[in-house]
């Protein structure tokens, strides 16, 4: 969501500069309104039945006292939003999923920017980088997880056995059982798995920077700090919009190698909003509950996509 | 300047970045090799003493990964056309044609790309068997389909929104439909945006583990993710089986993405960036 | 023209499977068909059955999951499901899918296919007991989780599984100093921090009591209860259990015992599917039930493992009956029981039969004896949640027993 709309106003904003709008220049015949209608028609019939009405249903399911297929639900009022506020579980996985948000976006997004502002300036071998880089995006984040979690394996795991063999010893860590490294250790698995497209963005956005800008700078004088500084970061500030909301819609959905490495544990200490979600339909069987979870990470969706384009905006002014 | 002569020293510099990146991969191949004894003593820097090629037989033939990559293309192939048919003609219609609430129709299809698919599972799994689409691959590939719509249909229209208006305007006043213009002008240059869509699709699809895991049931149905939970059991798993199913699986998808990685990536650039 | 031959291929083919009333029992089930052990044994109880009932044939749908990620309430839901389930249960468990109405109530099968004569009568009353009279499941294997241990390491060094807690400390002392692990753990796999949790419960506090606890007249912080959450607290800050462990899953926590890094670890007889793999010589593994200073409580723990299940849109059901029946008839019952692929206790007692591996003479043996509850199936499924959250804060070192006990207590309170 943050993606799109921070896209979408650029796109008007690009628009607005060339004035006047040039779709209005489109004779606005009659049939306009109802040819929209019929192209779009497949999509929002796909749409409506799969995704918006179990979300319309989901909705309603957060005022019952549901239990899962074939029970009877009865209407429970606020009651499920009262435990969801109550229940502290709740809100160690709201903050988990903030800071999981977090790291997702600087590890993920980072590498992604590292990689990319390397591999663009090369000529034979960038596509060879490219590829090769790209390639941990191909995989399942289910296979992730597995793969991963032999590898933190404290005893026996590539890791920490490659540290000892190294003469690293005592940088060995219980990687998925230390309370203050899990939820770190678990995103480094998700953001291996994740930064390829970021990477791939910036690249694309990097090629799309006018040479004209660093040959003016380079007759300024400019070291290579300074045109990274004035012409590179600045030249990439749409991309870089784009890749931190598609990182932060990636992160809040992050689910798979939490669930396949942790399961939230331990003890809560990698839980996820999603996570949590799970288990709360699947193993407690408490639906109402999981709705107002699934509620509240629209409505946390929602309020980052708004505070994300403030700040956004205010950048470009 | 002094970009040509950085090519090596950069390159140089990049290999042991790769080397760390692609280690799980090597440990993966490596463990798919080796005998389920092996891989119990657990020790990642030793070398299989035999090579167990029968891994890769066992798996494909236990798993009965035939008929799973069967299903799987023919999933995959199934979301990526209807992905098409779906998003591009939207991706038009919110680019080019002026309709009264079309900001709002935008942002309503795109709202679901924030909904986890966990979240909703249950009544999804509802309408499905409603209709009774459970565990059959057109169940399977409307949801999926549903589920990739929001990011497909910002991709398309971002891109869309990139044609000049003019051809739209020239061949509205040649008398074309806005359908012809779409299929006759509008995707045959927008390959690049229809590579991105195509690639993402089919890697998410390919790679789905979940939807499958509630829909897919009878085991002449299921894709490659859920052949690969054969292997495992509650207490005890197969993994030289695992391994080398998970290699199996990676194999198409890394084709794929290697034959059409250059159009893919100037898809996303001009699909998601100059938007 | 092509049409037509097929169609009139088709008519045959509907013709000829009218005459022999060709039907398919559709079984979700066994875990692990892949492996060509399993798939033997199996294969070969499906042809003893397709003999017996001429012009039928059993289908094995190879499971995705369990009821504890939704795979078995999917499929069950749907109208393609299976005719008859196998699937890991617990009271827990089954009460998700008999509250969704999903499964039939087999009571009156128990009297009149005389199932009730073909499990043990104790197992019965257990199942009597759970849901007011109503029956739901079939038991077909029994859990019975207790300390293996390797026979070369410990004759070596001279150790035994002792009498009393304080000796067992006093021996996991002498382990850690010969630089071995003392006792491994996984319990990213719940069930796999179930095991160990259960049997430092049953050793403390008695069967009894956590039976009381089970059914909530003993509250879980009752001092009678939290010894055992407290020695497990105890175990990890001395060492003898690895604070790093917390993040290992069963496989990989049987690796450290496979490996001889670890000197013991609790687990079930389904554990020898597990050495099998891993290449370890069953004849060097040992069994004990862990030592408890109550008389008599030194038992192993454990319940009902698997069972099976009729759904409610079973298309076959009396086919189901039958296949149940025969599941519990005294032939295929001894054949699994013998057999290498065999990983349980099985519902009856079995005379005279020879199992493939001496430890399961071994677990059988101690079985016989009595055995005490594995609370993870019994726990209701809401409750088991934060159980097994607790035991990971233990063996990470996060929180104390009695603290963790406490918060078992308020999801019970909760819960009812």
């Amino acid at each position: 969501m943050a993606g799109v709309q921070a896209l979408d106003d650029t796109a008007s904003g690009a628009a607005a500069t060339a004035p006047p709008r040039k779709w209005e220049l489109i004779p606005a015949g009659h049939g306009n309104t109802g040819t929209a209608f019929w192209l779009m028609a497949p999509a929002i019939a796909v749409y409506g039945i799969f995704t918006l009405f179990p979300i319309a249903v989901t909705f309603w399911l957060s005022f019952t006292d549901s239990a899962g297929f074939n029970t009877p639900a009865s209407f429970v009022g606020v009651e499920n939003y009262r435990k969801a506020v109550q229940d502290p579980i709740v809100w160690q996985a709201l903050w988990q999923t903030i800071i999981w948000l977090i790291y997702h976006v600087v590890l993920a997004g980072g590498l992604g920017l590292g990689l990319a502002l390397a591999i663009a300036r090369l000529k034979r071998s960038q596509v060879f980088f490219r590829t090769a880089f790209f390639l941990p995006h191909l995989v399942s984040l289910a296979v992730v997880g597995v793969i991963w979690a032999n590898i933190y394996d404290p005893f026996f795991g590539l890791l920490n056995t490659g540290l000892t063999e190294i003469g690293l010893g005592n940088w060995t860590q219980g990687w998925l059982s230390d309370p203050a490294l899990v939820l770190f250790s678990v995103n480094v698995a998700s953001s291996w798995q994740g930064f390829g497209l970021y990477m791939l963005l910036f690249i694309a956005g990097l090629q799309d920077i006018d040479p004209a800008l660093y040959d003016a700078a380079e007759v300024d004088g400019a070291n290579s700090w300074q045109k990274l500084i004035h012409v590179t970061l600045p030249g990439l500030r749409e991309v870089m919009t784009f890749v931190m909301s598609l990182a932060m819609i990636n992160g809040l959905k992050g689910f798979a190698t939490v669930f396949v490495m942790t399961n939230g544990g331990p003890f809560y200490q990698s839980e996820l909003i999603t996570t949590y979600i799970y288990r709360l339909a699947f193993q407690a069987q408490d639906h109402g509950l999981a709705a107002v979870l699934c509620i509240l990470l629209s409505l946390f969706a929602i309020t980052i996509t708004i505070v994300f384009n403030r700040w956004r905006a205010r950048m470009a002014r | 300047m002094s970009m040509r002569n950085r090519e090596w020293p950069v390159a140089l510099a990049l290999v042991p970045v790769l080397v760390l990146v692609l280690a799980p991969f090597a440990w993966l191949l490596v463990s798919s090799l080796k005998s389920e004894a092996e891989i119990g003593r657990a020790d990642p820097f030793e070398w299989p003493a035999e090579l167990m090629w029968q891994n890769y037989l066992d798996a494909w033939q236990i798993g009965g990964f035939g008929e799973l990559v069967g299903n799987s293309f023919f999933n995959v192939a199934g979301v990526v056309i209807l992905m098409l048919v779906t998003c591009a003609p939207a991706g038009y219609a919110l680019s080019k044609i002026r309709f009264p609430g079309r900001e709002w129709m935008f942002y309503a299809l795109i709202f679901g790309m924030t909904i986890p698919i966990q979240a909703i599972v249950i009544p999804l799994y509802q309408v499905l068997s409603g209709l009774g689409l459970v565990n059959s691959l057109a169940g399977i590939v409307l949801a999926q389909v549903s589920n990739g719509i929001p990011f497909g249909i910002f991709l398309m229209r971002s891109f869309f929104t990139n044609v000049p208006d003019e051809l739209v305007e020239a061949a509205r006043i040649d008398g074309a439909s806005h359908f012809q213009i779409l299929t006759k002008i509008f995707l045959p240059i927008s390959t690049p945006a229809v590579m991105a869509l195509v690639i993402i699709s089919a890697l998410s699809t390919w790679n789905d583990f979940f939807l499958p895991l509630i829909v897919l049931i009878s085991p002449d149905v299921q894709t490659i993710p859920l052949g690969l939970v054969r292997f495992a059991g509650t207490y005890a798993s197969e993994y030289r089986l695992v391994f080398s199913g998970t290699v199996i699986s990676f194999l198409p998808i890394i084709l794929l993405y290697i034959l059409t990685q250059r159009r893919f990536t100037e898809g996303l650039t001009q699909g998601a960036i100059k938007g | 023209m092509n049409i037509i031959t097929r169609a009139a291929a088709a008519a045959a083919f509907l013709a000829a499977g009218a005459d022999v009333r060709a039907e398919t029992l559709r079984m979700w089930g066994p875990e692990q068909i892949t492996e060509p052990l399993i798939a033997e044994l199996w294969n070969g109880i499906k042809a003893d059955f397709e003999v017996k009932n001429p012009g039928v044939t059993v289908e094995f749908i190879p499971p995705t999951g369990t009821i504890s990620n939704g795979a078995v309430q999917a499929a069950l839901q749907s109208d393609v499901g299976p005719d008859v389930v196998l699937t890991n249960s617990g009271i827990g468990r089954i009460t998700v899918v008999k509250n969704a109405k999903q499964i039939i109530p087999l009571t009156a099968y128990y009297d009149e296919r005389a199932w009730k004569d073909k499990i043990y009568p104790w197992l019965f009353e257990e199942l009597k007991g759970q849901y007011a009279g109503e029956i739901y499941e079939v038991p077909d294997g029994l859990d019975a989780l207790g300390i293996w241990y390797h026979k070369d390491m410990f004759a070596e060094n001279g150790w035994t599984i002792p009498a009393t807690w304080k000796d067992f400390v006093t021996l996991m002392k002498a382990i850690q100093e010969k630089s071995i692990q003392p006792l491994a753990v996984g319990p990213r796999t719940p069930g796999s921090a179930g095991h160990l949790f259960g049997n430092l419960l049953q050793s403390a506090s008695g069967t009894i009591n956590v039976g009381k606890a089970l059914r909530g007249e003993l509250a879980w912080d009752d001092p009678a209860l939290v010894v055992g959450a407290v020695r497990l607290r105890e175990l990890v800050d001395a060492g003898f259990i690895k604070k790093e462990m917390a993040g290992l899953d069963l496989d990989g926590a049987s690796r450290l015992w496979f490996n001889k890094r670890a000197a013991m670890f609790v687990a079930g007889p389904w554990f020898t599917a597990n050495a099998r793999k891993a290449g370890y010589d069953l004849n060097n593994a040992g069994y004990l039930p862990m030592p408890s200073d109550m008389a008599g409580e030194a038992k192993p723990t454990g319940g009902v493992g698997w069972s099976w299940l009729i759904p409610s849109n079973s298309k076959q059901p009396e086919l189901a009956l039958k296949w149940i029946d025969f599941m519990l008839s005294d032939e295929v019952m001894k054949k699994r029981a013998q057999h290498a692929a065999s990983t349980m206790i099985y519902p009856r007692e079995l005379k005279d039969i020879q199992p493939s591996t001496r430890v399961l003479k071994e677990i059988f043996a101690v079985a016989a004896n009595g055995v005490g509850y594995n609370p993870s199936v019994y726990l209701p499924a809401d409750v088991t949640d934060t159980y097994f959250q607790v035991i990971q804060g233990l063996v990470s070192g996060q929180i104390s027993g009695e603290d963790g006990m406490k918060q078992i207590q308020g999801k019970m309170v909760a819960v009812r």
